[in-house]
């Protein structure tokens, strides 16, 4: 497809935005499914309803690289980014419930017509999944999960550029570099989004980033100047971060 | 007062009443007061009809006389809580069986005035008709054309009330009004000449005329005796008339200007307001007061709620202001040099947001955002926490009521917004809605006593299930229920 660059940034900036924007409108029903946001397990505590063993394992060590824990904070891990997307895509989001997903799809069509996948996110996740293992499987020649972090940072990479051949794994129509749009996405949500979605554990995202939270007002702040805010982050349902 | 009525001398006497939350919650009824005037009535009669449709709502009938689900009004079969069982009130539409068709002017007035019903019995005085008692006659004619013509026949009739013995004994209550009733009609104010001019004197006596009257305000702002009994029914009888009380735990207020919680900064702009439209610059309404402004005082013309306004700001201090003995009024604490440093000391320490205890974490986590570091909020549209009579009563449940389910300002012609604050009940727990009440409660100078976890579970315990529809939480937060963390979606 001939894009030159602008237009090139322009669709990831516009199918960024549409992977988004279900993801904020369907908050409602994640909550159904994400109350006990306060007593939250720990990641190895957590038993996913999503995903299968073998998928998990995949979402622990891709979310793992593409938010690491580092120096500047922590990462998707501590911050129960797959719970996040484990709870996401078991909800509304997950299937799809307010988009409008009949035919016809034009994969090729411009992006301000919109998704054009037959796939709901749900199945978006298994089949991107099992294309991506199937790639390690071809190049590494081991599972995903299971190699270091130089060699899933450069699958990745190979996923994000729709160089990953997920038609050699009986997958036709979902380009490579769609499931890890899909994938960063939703892990950049699970580290930022209320602690309440079941992810951004202890407010580890908002922490990293100084954001302050659902405090609502900063009134007396217009005025005080290089003072540093001295308060962590609140979340929605009042705990602190 | 539930110990008094241990003994049973008084309780064969006391055939009580007056549930303590009579003047209960609102009836979201019909407001238009002029249905069923049919077109051949004269216009004198049509005139009638409508004073007689004001003189209802000066009286605030429908706050007992409308079920809040009612589709007609005045239909009754509203339960009153008394200590002793539910009191229902009657059916006073003009049914002939099922409401009081068949009343006779005087009938109705004896009702209305002495509290004893057509068939010679007499009523609990949840009815307020001691305070009745001071309705003159025209406006008595007035209110009996209304009910007569102007109100809508409801057939069904309102439930009988049964209240166990000896309450169920109405003899008792003749021993009780020849004790605590006044029969005697109302007596215009002394003319002190010179003092005042006529137009003043007219005005002061007209609002004089509502207050104790129609407007039964003494009904709740008047502490009660041993016997149920107010104190003073109007300002001859005592200047515990209108001295503030408590109902269902939240503090009625005083009205008399000089009493600490009282109105001493209230000027008459700000009562007109406060009565016409739930909120002023001193508070915003909340509690009982609530449906009293939304069905009643609302629909008060100006000239009336002004002349109210007036005579409420002559009334002075009563000796002991008994019931505020705890609190460091609001006015106190601006005018006071003490106070007003303590005042500044909380803004700075809120502004700064540092060395923060508790409840000044949980004050900038959760409410700061509207009642500000200096506890002023906004006029009329965040009340003020300095000085609130409310979060400063003795009594914390009034403040911790409205920490956990927010409050609802009423809907009125003047300011139809109902502006809402959310609850925080999900928000806090027990420790931090009694460290937070107790922030606000000694901050800015208030001097209140401090709360404890106990008294939040306690109110917790006696409120019921939460409907968030009613509490202004926002609609993405209203599912916020204890459901199962694994529950997959059902599609």
């Amino acid at each position: 497809m001939p894009l030159n660059l602008e237009g090139q940034q322009r669709r990831e900036f516009i199918r960024r935005s549409l992977a988004m924007i279900p993801a904020v409108t369907v908050a409602p029903g994640l909550l159904l499914a994400t109350s006990a946001e306060a007593d939250m397990p720990p990641l190895h505590k957590y038993s996913p309803t999503f995903f299968s063993d073998e998928e998990w394992q995949f979402i622990l060590a891709a979310t793992d690289r593409l938010i690491p824990e580092d120096e500047h904070g922590a990462g998707a891990l501590t911050a129960n980014v797959p719970v996040f997307i484990d709870k996401e895509l078991t909800g509304d989001y997950g299937q799809a419930n307010d988009w409008y997903m009949q035919g016809p799809f034009h994969p090729n069509a411009d992006p301000v017509f919109g998704y054009q996948l037959p796939h709901t996110p749900a199945e978006l996740y298994r089949l991107g999944i099992k294309g991506a293992r199937h790639h390690a499987m071809t190049r590494m020649n081991q599972e995903f999960s299971d190699l270091p972090a130089e060699q899933r940072d450069t699958l990745l990479s190979e996923l994000e550029a729709g160089k990953a051949d997920f038609a050699a794994a009986g997958i036709s129509d979902l380009p490579s570099s769609t499931f890890f749009s899909f994938l960063l996405q939703n892990t950049k949500e699970g580290y930022l989004a209320d602690p309440m979605y079941g992810g951004n554990r202890d407010m580890v995202g908002w922490k990293m980033l100084g954001f302050t939270g659902a405090r609502a007002s900063f009134r007396e702040w217009v005025d005080q100047h290089d003072v540093p805010y001295p308060l962590g982050p609140v979340s929605l349902a009042g705990k602190r971060g | 007062m539930i110990p008094y009525f241990n003994h049973p001398a008084r309780l064969a006497l006391v055939v009580v009443a007056l549930g303590t939350t009579a003047v209960a919650i609102a009836a979201i009824g019909n407001s238009d007061d002029s249905k069923g005037i049919s077109p051949q009535d004269t216009p004198a009669d049509t005139a009638l009809i409508k004073r007689g449709a004001y003189l209802a709502r000066a009286g605030d009938c429908m706050a007992c006389h409308t079920r809040e689900d009612a589709s007609e009004d005045y239909g009754g079969g509203r339960p009153i809580d008394s200590p002793f069982g539910a009191i229902y009130a009657t059916n006073i539409t003009p049914d002939p069986k099922a409401g009081i068709g068949d009343y006779g002017e005087q009938d109705f007035a004896a009702a209305l005035r002495q509290g004893i019903r057509a068939d010679g019995s007499y009523l609990y005085p949840a009815m307020p008709y001691p305070a009745y008692a001071s309705l003159n006659d025209d406006d008595v004619h007035a209110l009996y054309v209304y009910f007569m013509q102007g109100v809508v026949p409801v057939a069904k009739p309102a439930p009988e009330t049964s209240l166990s013995f000896p309450f169920n004994q109405r003899w008792g209550i003749r021993a009780w009004n020849w004790l605590f009733a006044d029969e005697a009609p109302y007596t215009s104010l002394e003319q002190t000449t010179g003092t005042i001019s006529p137009e003043r004197h007219a005005q002061l006596d007209r609002g004089r005329y509502l207050v104790q009257g129609a407007g039964h305000c003494g009904s709740c702002h008047t502490p009660r005796g041993m016997f149920m009994q107010e104190k003073a029914l109007n300002d001859q009888d005592g200047d515990d008339y209108l001295a503030g009380s408590e109902l269902d735990g939240w503090q009625v207020p005083s009205l008399r200007g000089g009493d600490g919680s009282g109105l001493r900064n209230w000027k008459e702009q700000d009562l007109v307001d406060y009565l016409a439209t739930g909120r002023s610059r001193h508070a915003a309404t909340g509690g009982e007061m609530r449906s009293v402004i939304q069905h009643s005082t609302s629909h008060l013309n100006d000239e009336d709620l002004y002349s109210i306004a007036a005579y409420l700001t002559t009334l002075g201090a009563s000796d002991k202001a008994s019931h505020a003995s705890g609190d460091v009024p609001a006015s106190q604490a601006t005018s006071d040099s003490k106070s007003s440093s303590a005042r500044d000391a909380t803004t700075h320490q809120l502004t700064a947001a540092i060395s923060l205890d508790e409840g000044a974490r949980l004050y900038l986590d959760n409410c700061n955002a509207c009642h500000f570091a200096n506890g002023a909020g906004a006029d009329s549209v965040f009340p003020p926490l300095v000085g609130n009579a409310q979060a400063t009563a003795d009594n914390p449940k009034a403040l911790i009521s409205t920490m956990l389910y927010g409050a609802q300002l009423p809907s009125t012609p003047k300011r139809p917004e109902r502006l809402q604050m959310p609850g925080f009940d999900w928000r806090l727990t027990d420790d931090e809605a009694a460290s937070l009440a107790s922030f606000v409660r000694q901050s800015w100078g208030n001097q209140a006593s401090a709360v404890s976890p106990e008294q939040v579970a306690e109110v917790r315990r006696n409120h019921g299930p939460v409907d968030a529809t009613q509490q202004g939480r926002p609609e993405y937060l209203r599912q916020h229920a204890p459901i199962p963390s694994s529950t997959p979606s059902s599609n």
